[in-house]
């Protein structure tokens, strides 16, 4: 009597393991990308930004997507990223966008292992060194103009002239945003409110990673407490987060006139809306759509491709890869000044990597009135002189 | 038949535990197993996966298995873990371009069990000497484990330029482990961790120290009075066990993530001690548990991708699992 | 108060630990409880103090039945128990842990109220404590005056203490017994449980002594000893045969040993033991005796003295040494010191004959296993552990993992617990080792039993050897003196 009991039950048990999987075969699958996301795709930053990019193609080209959100060995530990991408792959996702920086080596060995299978990697640069296969595109957004944006907005608010810069990792395309953030910064200082060079304090921060992760990074809340604590009184975020803006806020509600700029993702303000100057984010929808169209209609090519804002308007959701979002605590005098300042850099005749310009050791970064190239600015080697913090990791 | 009843009953509550947490979260059961189901076993490549996990999983328990039958909670296994990866990485970084690649593997091998063993035995020799419990000795060597770690990929071994999460530069190509074309594991690992495997048993029923560790586990005091040598075992078992945690070390570095990584443990000797738990300390069940688990780790990842749902539910399956396997077996000692 | 306790009955599994006792504390008296150990004193005091339930049986409090599960209940009918070891809290001061001891008090009252209240009791005690010293600097005997004092502040009418004056200085004894004798003349009632015959007859007013779970005497004072011993241990048998002797070569030598182990201590013993000699160690639980045989065996080590083994200096040797030396040891608790529980009995012949050879070789283990067992009339299977053997099969599994010829056998109650045919047989099996040159010591609580097969009787009494002499030159009578402690007279 027990066997016939047990037995009933494992074979209910695999005919209902059984099932579903039937049902799923039958569908007509739509071309399918996959996405790899290094944050929760609800993070109001720098995945949410992905995430909402690749639903905004998917609504308009009738492709689908599938994402795998916590792509990072803390989060998901012994879980690879070629694993990932095999799984994704079974699911049949022809194209693959892996949204970190951190996932260099992983998407590397898995676009060796996948060669049918296309692979855009955001933010790196192996088509650029050829490193990787043929497969293997990079695609970022050129976030120095966002940056200097975020910078050029906080020199014109702050009231103390310090300001501080709340920085992920150290890597070249860290270093190239904090400096974009200060260059930015120090035009509104000098040349539109003609103040002092030397009263201008801008510091740089590095917690260790794109967000928090409890024990092994330093604590961006804390971190931020700091920098308002000792006379900072707008904070300019780098990391993928929120917490810059959540402090400010509650600093305000203490009385403190102090001031936050997101980063990352378009709607990051909302969270405290009070406190926020504006935020420099990315659009990854003009991206996305190219690399997808390119492969369905099978004229992908190796692209290292590093995409700026649609200066026409810098806030166009279908052409500007890159945009700022002014803040409701954005005053309209600095509002108007960045009306201006982004006019004068649409038209070419503002160029803010343009020499003198020294790197943090004193050597030159750009002789007088030499101008940078791209590859200059992508591989920042240092933090310039003038800004306050580590140029690398000790 | 004692056993068989306490399977069953194990499996049986766990799994309507497990249905019970998932109807209050609202979902079906169903969905959730077979999420599990086709995420292991649909494919080969989804399997190879398994088999990727389970091989560390096998190794690193197989030395827990000589310091549990000891009576020894060898909690700093996952430091143990992160040295053989250190030790790994050392070799790597500085014997990569001095010898051919087979040499170094080697090399880093026997440097990455040697750091293991080393690292478990302070446990051992804290624990004899200023008889310190290896539970507390091993969580701070977990600590300093994990510091140095972190030290070495932000500090000395940083990426040049870059210090970063994602850990140090990748080793070059040519030392990590050769996989064949469509395979997502060694076969030489898989059949490295059956060895591993095959000897643990062999070791424990056939020699004398297998023999005479249980008989210490089991009763120290009448280990005493037969004059059986407990700290000398204790400091063997804890060597061999470190032995093993470096070896899967070793696994992680070389073949799962090519480079030292923070996490480069991925908690697989504290899944590793859950295992060896749940196995009752013996080691018959040993494989099949890690298969269980693996193939849990592996699935979970199904979990936010069909069913919408947190991939943390693989872990709470776990927990009910040894849960109830302990509840199970001390309800039943008990009666 | 006036406490009656009416045909008590307590089970612990199958062991009958009180088989109806019946006896009546009466106010203002100090009264004794006297046995052997294991005799059912402690058990009876537990019931009364509210720590174990009884199985039957009627407590009665002046005259009205009452029932009660817990110490603290027990307190609020006015009956309080000092144990053997005070439970207080080591990490606070005295004062605190006097505070926190009283239930039933505000502990929001202001801390003075409390130091007044302790001052009072040590002035009128005699005691010395100071209230801020922290309890772990205590001795012994100040944790029982500090007991004393919260159990009389917490309004006890009715106080128990178990064996008070084991590990405390004569000094204090003293002041304990003053203070006793004070508390009774204020009214309360005292119920002193002890072994000790002395104590007993030094400060009781009358004395009930329990046998084997019974109460079989009831005597007030004034006592004969003589009249006490036999109520404890009953009447004693005629020696049975034993063993002719061949003096031969001195095995083991200690010379002024002092060493302790787990809390029994021996201080200062010189022993010695020559092939073929069976010494029987006499002595109440605690005495040192355990000591004495683990120290001679090399599982404690002396702090205090050496230990010489066929004239060869071995003192701080591992056991393994002494074993490999022909050493071996029988414990009296044979699943927690002697066997391994989960292990088969296959496993235990492989450990204790396995040699020293990497691989066991199990074929051989195994045919060795079944001769043994045969042997040994050993009841069970090659496979089955050894905690579901019997505890005669325990005790046979025990000798047969002994070698056929050790040099020095040292037993602890080797008979504990195993009817009359199985001890026959196992005093047969050591007798003929003996005989072949074995020297053998072993301990027992059976005097019956020690004086029928030892050569010679050593006796131990608060950790000295207290008596050691050839068995025609001592009597049944003079051991049992020497081990209750009234070898002085």
């Amino acid at each position: 009597m027990k066997k016939l009991t047990s037995m009933i039950f494992l074979v209910g048990f695999f005919y209902a393991l059984l099932l579903p999987s039937e049902a799923i075969r039958a569908a007509e699958e739509p071309f399918t990308f996959g996405l790899l996301l290094v944050g929760p795709y609800n993070d109001h930053g720098w995945s949410q930004a992905h995430f909402e990019a690749a639903k905004a193609v998917e609504k308009e080209l009738g492709v689908r997507f599938l994402y795998i959100d916590k792509v990072n060995p803390a989060d998901r530990p012994g879980v690879t990223v070629p694993q990932l991408v095999d799984e994704l792959v079974s699911r049949g996702a022809k194209l693959i966008v892996a949204n970190s920086d951190d996932m260099k080596d992983g998407i590397r060995e898995a676009a060796r292992q996948h060669l049918k299978v296309y692979f855009v990697h955001i933010s790196g640069d192996d088509a650029l060194t050829g490193k990787g296969p043929e497969n293997l595109s990079n695609l970022m957004g050129r976030m120095e103009y966002g940056k200097m944006i975020a910078g050029f907005v906080a020199a014109m608010t702050s009231r103390t002239g310090k300001i501080g810069y709340l920085g992920p990792l150290i890597n070249d395309e860290t270093r190239r945003l904090a400096v974009s953030s200060y260059l930015g910064a120090r035009y509104a200082w000098e040349k539109v409110r003609k103040k002092n060079p030397k009263d201008l304090v801008f510091q740089v921060s590095w917690i260790g990673f794109w967000f928090n992760i409890p024990g092994v990074t330093a604590d961006p809340t804390q971190v931020t407490q700091n920098f308002f604590n000792s006379g900072f009184d707008v904070v300019i975020s780098g990391i993928d987060t929120t917490e810059a803006l959540t402090v400010a806020a509650q600093k305000r509600k203490q009385g403190q006139e102090v001031w936050a700029i997101p980063y990352d993702y378009r709607n990051a303000c909302n969270e405290a809306p009070e406190a926020c100057l504006g935020t420099p984010y990315f659009n990854w929808k003009p991206g996305y759509m190219h690399f997808i169209k390119a492969a369905q209609s099978g004229q992908w090519k190796r692209e290292w491709l590093w995409l700026g804002p649609d200066w026409t308007d810098i806030n166009d959701p279908d052409t500007s890869s890159v945009g700022f979002l002014p803040g409701p605590a954005m005053s309209p005098e600095v509002r108007a000044a960045m009306d201006d300042f982004i006019k004068q850099m649409a038209s070419g005749s503002l160029n803010l990597f343009t020499g003198p310009l020294y790197y943090q050791d004193g050597s030159v970064f750009l002789r007088k009135g030499e101008q940078a190239t791209d590859e200059q600015i992508w591989y920042m080697k240092q933090l310039l002189q003038g800004m306050i913090g580590p140029s690398s990791a000790k | 038949m004692d056993r068989v009843r306490t399977i069953l009953t194990v499996v049986a509550i766990s799994t309507l535990t497990t249905c019970g947490a998932l109807l209050i979260v609202g979902t079906n059961p169903v969905d959730v197993f077979s999420a599990f189901f086709k995420g292991t076993f649909s494919s080969w490549r989804h399997f190879a996966h398994v088999i990727n996990v389970w091989i560390p999983l096998v190794i690193c328990s197989c030395g827990l298995l000589f310091t549990f039958s000891l009576g020894l909670w060898n909690i700093g296994v996952e430091g143990q873990i992160m040295l053989g990866a250190v030790g790994t990485a050392w070799v790597m970084r500085h014997l990569a371009d001095m010898t051919n690649p087979t040499v170094t593997l080697g090399i880093a091998f026997l440097m990455a069990c040697l750091l293991g063993a080393i690292w478990a035995t302070l446990s051992g020799i804290l624990k004899i000497k200023s008889n310190v419990h290896e539970i507390f000795s091993g969580l701070g060597l977990n600590f300093v484990a994990q510091a140095l770690v972190l030290w070495l990929i932000f500090g000395p071994w940083k990426r040049p330029g870059v210090a970063s999460m994602s850990g140090t530069r990748p080793f070059p190509a040519a030392v990590w482990f050769p996989v064949p074309e469509g395979w997502r594991f060694s076969p030489i690992a898989l059949v490295a961790a059956l060895l591993v495997m095959g000897i643990t048993a062999w070791i424990f029923i056939s020699t004398r120290w297998g023999l005479l560790i249980r008989a210490v586990g089991n009763n120290s005091r009448a280990a005493e009075v037969h004059g059986i040598s407990i700290n000398g075992n204790f400091l063997l078992a804890m060597a061999v066990a470190g032995f093993l945690a470096g070896m899967t070390g070793y696994y992680q570095a070389v073949f799962v993530y090519h480079r030292l990584i923070p996490a480069i443990s991925s908690n697989y000797g504290y899944l590793s001690l859950l295992v060896v738990m749940l196995a009752q300390y013996r080691w018959t069940p040993v494989p099949f548990i890690a298969l269980l688990f693996a193939m849990l780790h592996v699935g979970s990842i199904q979990l936010p991708l069909t069913l919408n749902l947190d991939s943390s539910l693989g872990g709470v399956i776990q927990g009910i699992l040894v849960l109830t396997t302990l509840g199970v077996v001390h309800f039943r000692r008990n009666s | 108060m006036n406490v009656i306790l009416r045909n008590i009955h307590k089970f612990y599994g199958p062991v009958h630990a009180n088989r109806g006792i019946s006896v009546t504390f009466r106010e203002g008296t100090i009264h004794g409880i006297l046995g052997e150990n294991g005799a059912g004193k402690s058990t009876l005091m537990k019931i009364l103090a509210g720590y174990t339930p009884r199985s039957d049986g009627q407590i009665l409090i002046n005259g009205a039945p009452v029932d009660y599960s817990s110490p603290g209940e027990a307190l609020k009918y006015g009956i309080g128990m000092l144990y053997q070891d005070p439970l207080d809290f080591p990490a606070l001061t005295a004062i605190e842990s006097f505070t926190i001891g009283l239930p039933e008090t505000p502990i929001c009252l202001p801390s003075k109220h409390f130091v007044k209240l302790f001052e009072e009791l040590t002035r009128r005690f005699h005691f010395s404590i100071r209230p801020e010293i922290p309890v772990e600097y205590l001795t012994v005997g100040e944790r029982q005056q500090l007991e004393i004092m919260r159990l009389v502040a917490a309004g006890a009418q009715f106080i128990i203490l178990d064996e008070p004056t084991t590990g405390i200085s004569i000094r204090q004894k003293e002041i304990l017994f003053d203070a006793l004798r004070q508390l009774a003349s204020s009214g309360r009632t005292i119920v002193l449980v002890s072994h000790k015959l002395e104590d007993v007859v030094n400060l009781c007013s009358e004395v009930y002594i329990l046998r084997q779970g019974k109460c079989v005497g009831h005597v007030a004072a004034p006592f004969s000893k003589a009249e006490l011993l036999e109520y404890m241990f009953g009447q004693i048998p005629p020696p049975v045969s034993r063993c002719i002797l061949e003096k031969g070569a001195t095995v083991l030598w200690m010379d002024r040993v002092s060493a302790s182990w787990k809390k029994t201590t021996m201080i200062r013993c010189s022993f010695r033991v020559r092939q073929g000699e069976i010494v029987g160690v006499a002595g109440l639980e605690g005495s040192g005796q355990e000591t004495f045989l683990r120290v001679a065996a090399g599982i404690a080590t002396p702090h205090e003295g050496d230990l010489y083994l066929d004239r060869e200096k071995v003192t701080g040797r591992k056991r393994s040494y002494f074993k490999n030396r022909g050493i071996y040891f029988v414990p009296n608790d044979r699943l927690a010191e002697g066997l391994f529980p989960d292990l088969s009995l296959m496993d235990h012949y492989a450990i204790a004959f396995g040699g020293s050879s990497w691989l066991i070789p199990w074929k051989t283990i195994e045919e060795l296993a079944r001769e043994r067992m045969e042997t040994f009339s050993i009841k069970g299977q090659v496979v089955s552990k050894a905690a579901g053997l019997s505890g005669g099969n325990q005790q046979r599994l025990l000798l047969s993992l002994l070698p056929a010829n050790p040099r020095l056998l040292l037993l602890e109650d080797p008979t504990r617990g195993l009817d009359v045919e199985s001890a026959t047989w196992i005093w047969k099996y050591l007798q003929n080792l003996a005989q072949k040159g074995t020297a053998i010591v072993f301990s027992s609580r059976d005097l019956d039993e020690v004086f029928a097969v030892s050569h010679r009787i050593t006796a131990f009494f608060e950790g000295r050897i207290a008596l050691d002499a050839e068995v025609n030159t001592t009597t049944v009578d003079e051991v049992q003196k020497t081990i209750a402690g009234l070898f002085r007279e």
